[in-house]
């Protein structure tokens, strides 16, 4: 299958707990002020790669502990990422979601989208809500502000409402 | 007869024909000559040719000396001129050596223009240099023989510290316990043993100072912990933690050298598990996380925290829980970095094994005790690998020729440097040798040679540029071949094996050394170029990669980065380490952090650690990566930079060119 990314980062520290894999994906409608990687927001813009490419350059990956998917946004790509996420779970690796939608939007959207469902399941930490500069906080981990949170998903889902995990 | 001659300046003075016969006499003498009356008569005999030759001009010193230079050898004074050509030989080596010397001094003083003003530009600082250039220049001309001068020179080696080579030895692991314990004295009184844990740090502080005052490298706490520990007893977690506090303070503040520079100062810890050792390691620790004043990240000391399985490795380890604060506070401040006690060239030792902040480890010894305390690296001289890659041609019976010429040259040097220490007595180093903390030093008088000591000492052979060595050799560093991995590992052993030979020729702890080379790598790159250009993959950066070290402008995963630098540990027994490079300070992030110690621990390293940029807004406290020139969150351009340099953290603006290069070219691991 192929997905559309901005880049690829095979070791990132800064992107949830301990060593992951960063897949960036292009295009987001949101153009938040401030936004971190504007060059993502264009879908024609970065390049088309296979999945199965990227999956194979992930298993290269011997001191990750999981793989992040970042933006962009990746609940436009949905299909693509959810069909990653399940084949990179049996490899034992994590997955940290990230995402301008916030985790009760993304419940509703998974009613009606069973690819939303999926990635959702298959994702560990979400990272939730658009980048909102007047709430920007430099030294959370792992967000840029304060309106974002971290969501344990697996808890979320079992409690039928939002988790956090600090 | 002549009125005038013209100096080499330019000046014309009165001409003094009895300054012809002084040089003849002083010449004839040092060759047995006693007789004034014969130089005389050969005055005039100058005199006449130089009549002979002059249409009315005012001759030079030069053609002058040319003049008696014929006469005494057409006259049957061939001794007599030999002396003579030699002395003015030697006269013109030394006048030359002077000039450039002028010039040097120029540069360092014309350097207050610069507009930032730190330690490295204070008047003692500016003085220091000057002194320094001086030396370099005396020891070159004079003292050191001219096969090794020459070899220094032209880039084929590099000796280390050459402005103390007579002065002074390298570094030293100090004996904390023992200075506290007895009480020391500084050459103004006696100091008692410390009653209070902040008095104990300070005069730990003060023990580092007087001891670098000595010597010119690194100064060591080998087990700091387990030093150090007596003097907390009983003592509070608080006063404890003001005292720790108060030696990272001492550390960056306090001066050596006459307010030159800090003292380069080391801290080995993280093994004694008694209540009161944890506590110094704890306290240490957190102190070093708080940082200073307003936050900074502390430059000194270097913190090394030994990891050993059984001890503080794994979960059920008693000090399990210092190591997963050293790992916290290594993903915030850049150190501690981790000292790996199971490797499998450290495990025979137990945990007895110290590094210093730049890498330098001192364990066996075939003149006494195999201990770390009280011994340090004597001093240092580094091969320039990628040149001999590159005069090898691809020809490896030439390359191994080559490396056989140039270590062997590189040992003799080492041996002849060693025996200019031994000339050294105890008094010219009074703290280190005089307050007994050297092994071997304790039973010796004020005036004896330190030799007794510093036998214990290592003499060592470094060498630099593995990868455009292996490069010129096979078209291929290590990171991109496995053959060329092959062939790296194959060559640092058989140098190895080198320095183990000499071991046993000269009786003396000769050892091999990863060296980390601070203003090697950008000098020998530049006299390399001028001899054979500018060749893709050797001599296109501005500097050579550190030891075996993985180019770090080629990108490869931390993983494989390790898993190569790894085997090269075991060989380099006078110091090595490996660095993993991440783009981001990890400081959210302590188990990214643990994983990578985890598989240096797995892939035989005896020493290693994590780099990444510490940018730090002293307005508002801001630390993380600030690519713009102002800190995106208050605004302020006071921003410090903080980076490490062969071993020891440093502000970006006090790198050379050559580290500044190899900085921008950095590229964390991807």
């Amino acid at each position: 299958m192929k997905i559309r990314v901005a880049g690829i980062e095979k070791e990132s520290v800064v992107d949830g707990p301990g060593l992951r894999f960063v897949i960036f994906v292009q295009g987001c409608t949101r153009h938040c002020s401030g936004c971190h990687n504007p060059d993502t927001w264009d879908f024609y813009g970065g390049q088309e790669m296979d999945t199965g490419e990227i999956l194979a350059q992930i298993g290269e990956g011997r001191l990750n502990r999981g793989v992040t998917f970042s933006g962009g946004e990746p609940f436009e790509q949905v299909a693509a990422c959810a069909l990653l996420a399940e084949q990179i779970k049996p490899l034992g690796m994590d997955i940290v979601t990230y995402s301008g939608y916030t985790f009760e939007e993304l419940q509703t959207k998974s009613l009606a989208d069973e690819d939303v469902k999926r990635l959702l399941e298959a994702t560990d930490i979400l990272v939730d809500g658009p980048f909102i500069a007047e709430e920007r906080d430099w030294d959370l981990p792992f967000r840029g502000s304060r309106n974002q949170r971290l969501i344990l998903v697996h808890e979320s889902l079992a409690a039928g409402m939002a988790v956090q995990a600090e | 007869m002549f009125a005038k001659i013209k100096k080499r300046d330019g000046r014309e003075v009165h001409f003094d024909d009895s300054k012809i016969t002084d040089a003849i006499f002083k010449a004839a003498r040092s060759v047995g000559g006693e007789d004034r009356e014969t130089a005389m008569e050969l005055t005039l005999e100058v005199l006449r040719m130089l009549k002979q030759q002059s249409n009315g001009q005012v001759f030079g010193v030069e053609d002058v000396q040319d003049v008696v230079e014929k006469i005494l050898i057409e006259k049957g004074h061939a001794k007599t001129a030999k002396a003579y050509i030699l002395y003015r030989d030697r006269r013109s080596r030394v006048r030359d050596a002077k000039g450039e010397l002028m010039d040097v001094v120029e540069d360092i003083v014309k350097e207050t223009d610069r507009d930032n003003a730190n330690v490295g530009n204070s008047p003692s600082a500016k003085m220091l240099q000057i002194a320094s250039a001086a030396s370099r220049r005396y020891y070159l001309t004079r003292l050191i023989d001219e096969d090794y001068s020459l070899a220094h020179s032209r880039g084929d080696i590099h000796i280390h510290d050459l402005d103390f080579y007579a002065t002074t030895c390298n570094c030293l692991q100090i004996p904390l316990e023992k200075l506290l314990k007895e009480g020391f004295n500084t050459g103004h009184g006696y100091i008692r043993p410390p009653k209070r844990p902040a008095s104990a740090t300070s005069l730990a502080a003060i023990i580092l100072q007087s001891s670098q005052n000595d010597m010119f490298g690194g100064q060591s706490f080998p087990f700091f912990d387990k030093q150090i520990a007596p003097s907390m007893d009983g003592a509070d977690e608080d006063k404890v933690y003001q005292a720790m506090e108060a030696l990272v303070f001492n550390l960056n503040s306090m001066h050596s050298r006459a307010g030159s520079q800090v003292p380069f100062s080391s801290i080995n810890l993280g093994t004694d598990t008694s209540e009161e050792g944890r506590g110094v390691t704890r306290n240490f620790l957190l102190a070093y996380e708080a940082g200073l004043g307003r936050g900074e990240n502390p430059i000194f000391p270097n913190v090394i925290f030994r990891v050993k399985k059984g001890v503080s490795f794994d979960p059920q380890d008693p000090n399990y829980d210092l190591f997963q604060l050293a790992v916290r506070v290594a993903s915030k401040r850049l150190n501690p970095t981790f000292s790996f006690m199971d490797s499998s060239f450290n495990k025979p030792y137990d945990d007895q094994v110290a590094y210093m902040g730049c890498r330098t480890r001192t364990m066996d010894n075939r003149r006494g005790p195999a201990v770390t305390t009280g011994r340090g690296n004597l001093s240092f001289t580094t091969i320039n690998l990628p040149r001999l890659g590159i005069k090898a041609e691809r020809n490896m019976k030439t390359f191994y020729r080559l490396l056989d010429e140039v270590t062997e040259l590189t040992i003799n040097q080492l041996y002849h440097r060693f025996q200019v220490q031994c000339r050294l007595k105890v008094k010219d180093l009074p703290f280190v040798m005089g307050q007994g903390m050297y092994l071997g030093s304790e039973d010796l008088k004020p005036d004896d040679s330190i030799e007794p000591a510093i036998v214990n000492g290592t003499l060592t052979v470094g060498f630099i540029g593995l990868a455009e060595m292996l490069v010129a050799l096979t078209g291929y560093h290590h990171g991109q071949s496995k053959d060329s991995q092959q062939l790296g590992l194959e060559i640092v052993n058989y140098l190895r094996r080198k320095t183990d030979e000499a071991c046993e020729r000269f009786n003396l702890n000769y050892t091999l050394l990863a060296t980390p080379a601070e203003g090697t790598c950008g000098r020998y790159v530049r006299l390399d170029r001028k001899e054979y250009g500018i060749i893709p993959g050797i001599t296109n950066q501005e500097y050579y990669t550190n030891s075996y070290h993985i180019p770090v402008h080629f990108p490869i995963s931390s993983f494989d980065k390790i898993s190569l630098e790894g085997p090269y540990h075991r060989f380099c027994n006078a110091g090595h380490i490996s660095y993993v490079e991440f783009a981001s300070p990890p400081q959210h992030n302590p188990e990214a952090v643990e994983a990578i110690i985890r598989h240096m621990a797995e892939s035989d390293m005896g020493y290693g650690g994590i780099n990444y940029p510490v940018d730090f807004c002293c307005n508002c406290g801001l630390q993380g990566v600030i690519n713009e020139p102002n800190c995106p969150r208050c605004g302020s351009a006071d921003i410090r930079r903080i980076r490490r340099i062969t071993g020891y953290l440093s502000t970006i603006d006090r790198f050379n060119d050559g580290k500044v290069e190899e900085l921008k070219h950095r590229l964390p691991h991807s």
